[in-house]
């Protein structure tokens, strides 16, 4: 009954939908609410560049990133050129790590982030419709609403790696795209800890 | 102070082996050989030790996480060689599919000595890192460090056995079967669907229950997590989405095919080239045998649906909510004849009804590539913690204790209907039926039902209301036919007698239920029966004090919630912790419920590789496939099984016999029972000696003399 429900569950939540998003298609429209309960629809952006990064501080993989400094820096990189940063937030309130929006605000003052909203992903439908699988994993969409990028953050999948010295997919992503160039890598395999739906 | 810290070095030295540590895994290096000779190539292992739910990755973590490493710090003259990985276990969600070990694992790592090497002892090191997870990951490592002797002879450590175990669970080469790869079709965008076919290369001929494919981590392209199989004449057949980041489409492809039997689950090393489309070799792939049966006539299926729909009335987890029933008509044939008519019909669509839901579910699993098997509910304990509280709730009822009032919250109006004999009562007893019978399979209903899950959904549809109509039919039919209800005793003085008696079975029923829980709680479930006291003392304060009470009837009040409020809080939450069932790994080996062992003769435990084992001995096999929920198994087959001529046959013929238990729906039994037509148990199977035989099904309604003549047939 249990794997019932969770079967019967699963047609609803994703039916076609898990990892459907594909490179060069247009990215699928969702709603979210960010950490201080504003609500923000991908299709408000049409005409700017959109970053999604999928965010769990107790991954050691993306602590790495923020410990670093180095995804703090890019978020406010990409933001200052008016790039549009949203970090997706997909734990399930269940799980015992779960950050509550206020939590969530002391999280973002402590590792000093300069994307444009952290949203609130407890239900795990942003994530599943764009097949999240791991933190981080990160997709760019152009100013047409098409995704151009999708995988990894860089090209060192490791926790203690200095990201500085990495190279950054995603940063290669969105400026080849603001210069107008054709993205040369668009999809990598995304590395990092399950997201913990 | 300095002595004491000049021995704890002293100590530290002396200890030859150092081990690193996790906050939940620990490592240790250890070595088959203590004393090794020149140019020997010495075993090594890192043993990791995880703690309950965490684990470490394979060498492909898979959609996340990350594989162990090893860096070796060695002496002039010792080489290490590559990691050689056991097999790991794929670990949901489904969405991100991981490769990884719980509980603990050896990587294992061959130490080449050079033949030049001096006498003496060697300090060998390693740099040990790995990411444990459990609902959060932590990176984690350190050194690990132990002394091996070179010298003029070769002497097997304490740890030689250890390390021998782990090298059996790593893959070995694909000996057994052909394989060939192709792709599905042709590329969609950067997805395409890759097919691994494995013919067997010796004379076996029999598919394979479950094979698998873990593949090798690469940059350019990765296979996806999950597999579909496709049903195989011989060997086995699955496909794979594989998903290309850059570059072409990879020509080869390489891995561990894992093929699995029963408990046992062996891999082995594949590199393979991957052709445009498939090769004329490779092995047809055939629908399922279900499918493939000569179609039973539908007008067939549905007559056993009926019948066995009938016999469910009398099935004993049927009994007591009958005797809620016969009680009901009794009443009512006192009173007005035509309501009787009314609510015999009402019934059946209480009846219909729920079968109609069950059929929905069914459809809707299927959809889904979900498993449905008959009685697929009682694999929930949730479900089952609330019925057997509404059982022992009816019980408490049936004895008097407490009276049933309209509105009187949520769960007295459950009791409430299934006593009341108004429509909605009526209807409520359909249901309870229903829920109850699924539970029990029988005779005939496991063929019609088997054949109907396997079916297109408006046959389920027709399956499961035939089977629902069989199930009210004795009672509309008392109902139209009022005249027939005088053979039952005239309403009197006894109705009351016999109402309290069949509280009885109802108690009977939740012990029963009691016992299904405990495959989900273990030692836990006596907590179970500690929550169900709290419930009937408070029933009964509730109906003396409050029901029949005069004064202070809002302290009685407070007191019941008290009691219902203390035995949740004690009971369920504190000592049985209902919403934490133990998972079906943990209880995997400790809860093989012995009591659905037959309990004499030498039975043993169920799986293919046991069944072609025993054949190639050219020894008959009798295989029970039976469940701890499954009442029939119980009380029909299991003392057939048990008779002393069954069991006196067996020996003489010097048969092996295999049981198989699907208490909690292992998927190679689903395979297994699937394979014969049906969706649940009992189901008997009997192999003759003649090795390439089918087995003989048996009936569902045994006796010893069926047992006996179909076991005659296999000894020939």
């Amino acid at each position: 009954m249990k794997r019932a429900i969770a079967f019967l569950g699963l047609i609803a939540l994703t039916g076609a939908a898990f990892g459907a998003v594909e490179i060069g298609k247009p990215a699928p429209d969702f709603t979210g609410t960010d950490i201080h309960g504003k609500t923000y629809h991908l299709s408000d952006f049409k005409g700017k560049l959109v970053v999604l990064e999928s965010y769990n501080q107790d991954c050691p993989f993306c602590h790495n990133q923020y410990q670093t400094g180095a995804m703090p820096e890019l978020q406010k990189e990409m933001t200052d050129k008016g790039v549009i940063w949203l970090m997706v937030y997909s734990v399930n309130p269940r799980n015992h790590t779960h950050r509550t929006p206020e939590q969530a605000r002391a999280e973002w003052t402590e590792y000093k982030m300069h994307a444009t909203a952290w949203l609130d992903d407890s239900s795990g439908a942003i994530g599943r419709l764009y097949g999240m699988k791991t933190t981080p994993n990160m997709f760019v969409i152009d100013k047409s609403g098409t995704l151009v990028y999708e995988g990894a953050i860089d090209d060192q999948p490791d926790p203690e790696h200095d990201p500085h010295q990495a190279h950054n997919y995603a940063r290669d992503a969105v400026n080849k795209t603001l210069a107008g160039e054709k993205v040369t890598v668009s999809e990598t395999k995304s590395y990092g800890c399950a997201i913990k739906y | 102070m300095r002595i004491l810290r000049i021995l704890l070095i002293a100590l530290c030295a002396g200890l030859a082996t150092t081990a690193a540590r996790g906050a939940h895994t620990q490592a240790e290096l250890v070595l088959a050989d203590d004393l090794a000779k020149p140019g020997d190539t010495v075993l090594a292992g890192v043993h990791l030790k995880m703690e309950a739910g965490w684990h470490t990755y394979w060498k492909n973590p898979g959609s996340a996480g990350m594989a162990t490493k090893i860096e070796w710090t060695l002496p002039a003259g010792v080489t290490a060689g590559e990691i050689e990985w056991p097999l790991p276990e794929k670990m949901p969600p489904d969405e991100v599919i991981t490769y990884a070990y719980e509980n603990e694992v050896v990587l294992l790592v061959p130490l080449k000595l050079a033949a030049d090497l001096k006498p003496g002892p060697l300090e060998l090191k390693a740099q040990v890192s790995w990411l444990e997870c459990k609902e959060q990951c932590i990176p984690a490592g350190g050194a690990v460090q132990t002394t091996l002797n070179v010298g003029t002879e070769t002497k097997l450590s304490v740890n030689a056995a250890l390390l021998n175990t782990w090298q059996s669970k790593t893959p070995g080469d694909a000996s057994s079967f052909a394989i060939g790869a192709h792709w599905e079709k042709t590329a969609d965008n950067d997805m395409r669907t890759l097919v691994l076919q494995g013919t067997p290369s010796g004379g076996d001929s029999s598919p394979v229950a479950k094979a698998d494919f873990f593949p090798e981590a690469s940059d350019d392209f990765e296979v996806q997590g999950a597999t579909t199989r496709i049903p195989s004449k011989n060997g086995f057949a699955l496909s794979k989405a594989v998903k290309k980041f850059s570059g072409d489409w990879p020509a080869k492809i390489s891995g561990v095919v894992v093929i699995e039997n029963g408990n046992e689950r062996k891999g082995f090393e594949i590199y393979v080239p991957v052709t445009a489309s498939a090769i004329a070799a490779a092995p047809t792939p055939v629908p399922t045998k279900a499918a493939s049966q000569p179609a039973q006539p539908l007008w067939r299926m549905l007559l056993y649906a009926f019948i066995g729909g009938l016999i469910l009335n009398v099935m004993p987890c049927v009994l007591p909510v009958i005797a809620l029933k016969i009680l009901g008509f009794v009443r009512e044939a006192a009173n007005d004849r035509r309501q009787l008519r009314k609510l015999g019909l009402v019934y059946l669509a209480g009846v219909l009804a729920s079968f109609l839901i069950l059929a929905i579910l069914v459809i809707g699993l299927k959809a889904a590539g979900g498993r449905v098997g008959w009685g697929f509910q009682f694999n929930n304990p949730y479900f089952l913690l609330a019925i057997t509280t509404l059982v022992v709730l009816i019980a408490l009822n049936l004895f008097g204790v407490f009276e049933i009032t309209l509105g009187g919250g949520a769960l007295n109006a459950a009791v409430n209907l299934s006593s009341r004999h108004g429509a909605a009562g009526a209807f409520f007893n359909g249901l309870l039926a229903t829920v109850l019978a699924t539970s029990c399979t029988a005779p005939y209903l496991g063929s019609a039902v088997g054949f109907a899950f396997t079916a297109p959904p408006a046959i389920i549809v027709l399956v499961m209301l035939t089977v629902g109509l069989g199930l009210a039919f004795p009672y509309v039919v008392l109902s139209w036919e009022p005249a027939w209800l005088k053979f039952l005793p005239k309403p009197g003085a006894w109705m009351e007698k016999f109402k309290i008696a069949m509280g009885f079975p109802m108690l009977a029923a939740a012990v029963w239920l009691c016992s299904i829980l405990s495959t989900f709680y273990g030692e836990r479930t006596w907590a179970v029966p500690i929550f169900l006291v709290f419930v009937a003392l408070a029933a009964w304060v509730y109906g003396q004090f409050v029901q029949r009470g005069i004064r202070h009837r809002g302290w009685a009040g407070a007191t019941v919630l008290l009691l219902l409020v203390g035995g949740y809080s004690y009971g369920l939450e504190r000592q049985l912790r209902w919403r934490e069932p133990i998972t079906e790994t943990e209880a995997s080996g400790a809860s093989t419920a012995s009591t659905i062992v037959p309990s004499v003769g030498n039975w043993q435990s169920w799986s293919a590789d046991a069944v072609a084992k025993a054949r190639s001995e050219g020894r008959p096999v009798l295989v029970d496939f039976t469940a701890k929920w499954c009442l029939t198994c119980q009380k029909d087959v299991k003392p057939v099984l048990e008779s002393q001529a069954v069991e006196g046959k067996l020996k003489e013929m010097n048969a092996v016999t295999l049981v198989g238990d699907y208490t909690r729906f292992p998927s190679d039994i689903f395979d297994e029972l699937a394979r014969h037509g049906r969706a649940g148990v009992p189901l008997v199977l009997v192999y003759s000696k003649n090795g390439a035989d089918d087995p003989i099904v048996l009936p569902e309604a045994l006796t010893p003399g069926i047992v006996l003549s179909a076991l005659d047939r296999a000894a020939k």
